[in-house]
């Protein structure tokens, strides 16, 4: 005679049979049962069975596998069935409590040092508050999305680590990211939610709304927020303040000459030149006819003599202030992008700037001086972290010696070999090269600094640009996972493969589907203020379903050569068999995506996934499966999409000249880089020359790591291997400040500004130098 | 700032920032990675550039 228990938790407590016929009668009335007599015998039979089966005291559990043996003993296979459902979904929601709260706890009470959830994303400083706070929330909101918004399928699939759904915390959200056109955004001015900022009228009023744009834009989105043509769009606010400066220059020159009403006759003359000649303005470019308008007509008022000397004198220092104006609306916006803690969890907005193809001398002057503003650094001279430049290499553009902008590539690869940025995108690669169009900034494919890439448009053919896009969502494969699972059998391969890329393609949708409820007031600044292609059309309470069409549905994978090692035993970069087979497996995934492509007329597209957060997650999960296999599963993460691993001996030509035909393959997204060993900056001729051969196999975006670290004690940024090369000390110990000041340094006696870098008088001193 | 021997010092227990490429991006410190992504780094082996571009 059963007469108690055993509950979960270890108590011993009263049998009931109450309890019993209770939970067979909830799973009967679920498929509309009504009969509770039939319940109660029922009941008697699972104490039957287990009294027969001599267990006096049962626990929960073996009581549960008793009401199942016992309903279906009994013909009712269907209450069974719904018992054992109701009983797995009470099983997953005690372990999702378990498990979160105890995430909450760490994430509570342990360290970023010593909590690895803190850490995933690197820039979050999970020791802040709002860092923390971030992550409750994210936490928490991907617990609920796998437990009730994700199809079971898809929820498996990405527990398990067949795939990963990248950013699952936003998935009921928002998109991933976009690229600004800030030329339009500009325009008439906008508003970000308080208050309406009318069109700037100067390069620095330019630069502080270039950071407004992308920093209200990334309250919308848990992506990057990239600027595609960021010299075109700044070339303006170049193009207002040198105006402005010429003219009070000419009121103040003629003045001093004894002109009567200077500020009047300037004034007039302009408005009659810019109206009587298409909005004629002075500008950088003495020779576009202003000089000889404007001379005509306050010669008669003011005498030639002072005009010709007011007019040389303006000139002089327009040209002047304006190299020095737009350098400290560049320094500004380098200072802004990496101190403003503006995005959720006190991060600061994922932002890239891509640059380098406008020729105008205005577009020409905010590329040199944001690549000098970033070769300055921050205010101890450190290197910022953000924005992520991107120079966008294009022959007959900058590439090569005589093009307009070739000192400007030069620049850049000067400013790269200090700073790590820019990063290199290609235009002449052939899958970019096919949207170009000269003179149509919107046409040249550009990257965010993760390595989205959203140019090609299956949706509207007519529109293949890159202002207002961006992706909407993207899932991840675990290649490797397949590879062992295969069990170096190639065609079960593809077969899985195949599955897989139909699971991604089916979640990608149902994802797609709960964006496109969304509305526009879910995005005040994004479609509010038409950032997003056609948003401009839509109003507040209108779903955005239709032009978000015009984004990207992306797969992404990680780990292609663990993969091809547990398939043939070696990775791409040993192997050419290994080498073709890989190429095999990513030019099969990407036919899959142009397939949906096609068929559906959305823009389904293949990423070489960044894979963060990701690096470790599925290897963790791999190893624990099928245990340390060499060479796949004996290192803490997985290789980076199709790169070569990083610790396999490889020149950094043969790295390029393999990891290239990827980049074609991956059209939502790439990157090769190589490391360089030594200081670049010894060698900048052998920095180009890798740039050079990039474009040259046709690598669409690429960047060179080379050790780059700081002594924040005397400044000192370069290599450091054991002792500082400037103040020599080693790490954590403490020197002579006496020793410092020797060095030049900590001037002013205070230890929280070195006065290195950053010396306020040193700066008023810098002239225009020229880039030879 | 500190004292000793009558020197003013500076800099006990200060590091030196290396500053590294995650993913494409920068990211400030080593510090700030995550396991993986540290486990990665520390296995990054350096590029050579000898061979010519006469092998395109």
């Amino acid at each position: 005679m059963i007469q108690q228990i055993v509950k979960r938790d270890g108590r011993v407590v009263p049998f009931e049979l109450d309890k019993i016929t209770e939970a067979i009668y909830k799973a009967a009335q679920a498929l509309g049962g009504q009969d509770r007599s039939m319940a109660e015998k029922l009941a008697t039979d699972v104490v039957a069975y287990l009294e027969q089966k001599g267990n006096e005291i049962p626990s929960v559990e073996q009581i549960q596998d008793a009401v199942e043996h016992t309903l279906i003993e009994n013909g009712h296979a269907r209450t069974a069935k719904e018992f054992i459902l109701y009983r797995s979904t009470r099983t997953r929601v005690r372990e999702m409590n378990t498990k979160l709260m105890k995430i909450y706890e760490d994430l509570t009470f342990r360290e970023a040092h010593e909590n690895d959830v803190k850490r995933e994303n690197a820039n979050i400083d999970g020791d802040t508050a709002m860092g923390t706070m971030l992550k409750y929330g994210s936490e928490g909101a991907k617990q609920f999305d796998e437990m009730f918004i994700l199809k079971p399928e898809h929820s498996k699939a990405h527990r398990e680590g067949d795939i990963h759904i990248h950013d699952l915390d936003f998935y009921t959200l928002t998109t991933t990211c976009c690229q600004i056109d800030l030329t339009r955004l500009f325009e008439d001015g906008f508003s970000t939610g308080h208050g309406f900022l009318r069109e700037p009228n100067s390069i620095q009023s330019y630069s502080a709304l270039a950071c407004i744009a992308i920093q209200a834009n990334q309250n919308d989105q848990h992506g990057g927020q990239s600027v595609p043509a960021f010299d075109f769009d700044m070339a303006r606010g170049v193009a207002k303040s040198y105006r402005t400066l010429y003219r009070a220059n000419m009121i103040k020159a003629l003045d001093l000459e004894g002109v009567e009403n200077a500020e009047k006759l300037v004034r007039d003359a302009a408005e009659k030149i810019e109206a009587e000649n298409g909005g004629l303005w002075p500008a950088m470019d003495a020779q576009n006819g202003y000089t000889e308008l404007e001379f005509a007509l306050l010669a008669p008022a003011a005498g030639e003599e002072a005009v010709k000397k007011a007019q040389a004198f303006a000139r002089r220092y327009a040209d002047r202030e304006i190299d020095r104006h737009t350098y400290q609306a560049m320094e500004a916006l380098v200072h802004n992008l990496n101190t403003m803690h503006s995005r959720a969890g006190a991060q600061i907005p994922f932002s890239s700037l891509n640059y380098g193809t406008d020729t105008s001398p205005e577009g020409r002057l905010v590329i040199r001086n944001l690549l000098l503003a970033t070769e300055a650094g921050l205010g101890n001279g450190e290197t910022a972290i953000f924005p992520i430049h991107i120079f966008k290499v294009k022959e007959g553009v900058n590439f090569n010696p005589g093009d307009p902008n070739y000192d400007l590539f030069k620049l850049a690869c000067k400013v790269s070999a200090e700073r790590l940025f820019p990063n290199f995108s290609f235009i002449d690669a052939p899958f970019n090269l096919k949207y170009y169009k000269p003179g149509h900034p919107e046409t040249e494919a550009t990257y965010m600094g993760c390595r989205t890439r959203v140019v090609g448009n299956v949706y509207d053919p007519s529109r293949e640009i890159v202002n207002g896009r961006g992706n909407l969502s993207f899932t991840s494969i675990n290649l490797p996972r397949l590879a062992i699972k295969a069990n170096h059998n190639i065609d079960f391969f593809f077969e899985q493969l195949d599955q897989q890329l139909n699971l991604v393609i089916d979640q990608l949708n149902h994802r797609f589907k709960i964006q496109c409820g969304k509305k526009v007031k879910n995005f005040p600044f994004l479609m509010g203020q038409g950032i997003w292609i056609d948003s401009e059309h839509l109003g507040p309470e209108d779903t955005i379903g239709e032009v978000l069409k015009h984004g990207t549905l992306t797969a992404g994978f990680i780990g292609l050569a663990e993969c091809l090692t547990a398939l043939i035993g070696k990775h791409h970069g040993e192997s050419q068999a290994a080498q073709n087979l890989g190429l095999e497996i990513i030019g099969c995934m990407r036919k899959r995506m142009d397939d949906e492509s096609a068929k559906t007329g959305l823009n389904y597209t293949l990423i070489a996934t960044p894979a963060e957060g990701l690096s470790g997650r599925f290897v963790r999960l791999d190893r624990q499966r099928y245990g340390s296999i060499p060479g796949v599963t004996d290192r803490e993460y997985y290789t980076n999409s199709f790169h070569i691993p990083v610790w396999f001996p490889i020149s950094a030509y043969e790295k390029l000249r393999l990891e290239a035909p990827y980049h074609a393959l991956t059209n939502a997204g790439h990157i090769s880089y190589i490391e360089l060993d030594g200081d670049p900056v010894k060698n900048l001729d052998a920095f180009e020359s890798v740039v050079r051969f990039m474009k040259e196999v046709g690598i669409g975006y690429g960047s060179i790591n080379h050790p780059l670290d700081r002594d924040p004690v005397c400044g000192y940024t370069g290599i450091i291997d054991d002792v500082c090369p400037r103040c020599g000390r080693h790490e954590g110990e403490a020197i002579e400040l006496e020793k410092l000041q020797k060095l030049g340094l900590y001037r002013h006696l205070n230890a929280q500004t070195l006065g290195c870098c950053g010396n306020p008088e040193e700066e008023a001193d810098r002239v225009v130098n020229p880039v030879e | 700032m500190t004292m000793k021997n009558n020197m003013v010092m500076v800099g006990e227990g200060v590091g030196f920032e290396r500053i590294r490429r995650i993913t494409g991006y920068l990211v400030g410190t080593l510090d700030r990675f995550n396991n993986a992504k540290r486990a990665e780094v520390a296995d990054r082996v350096k590029h050579g550039l000898s061979d010519q571009m006469e092998r395109l």
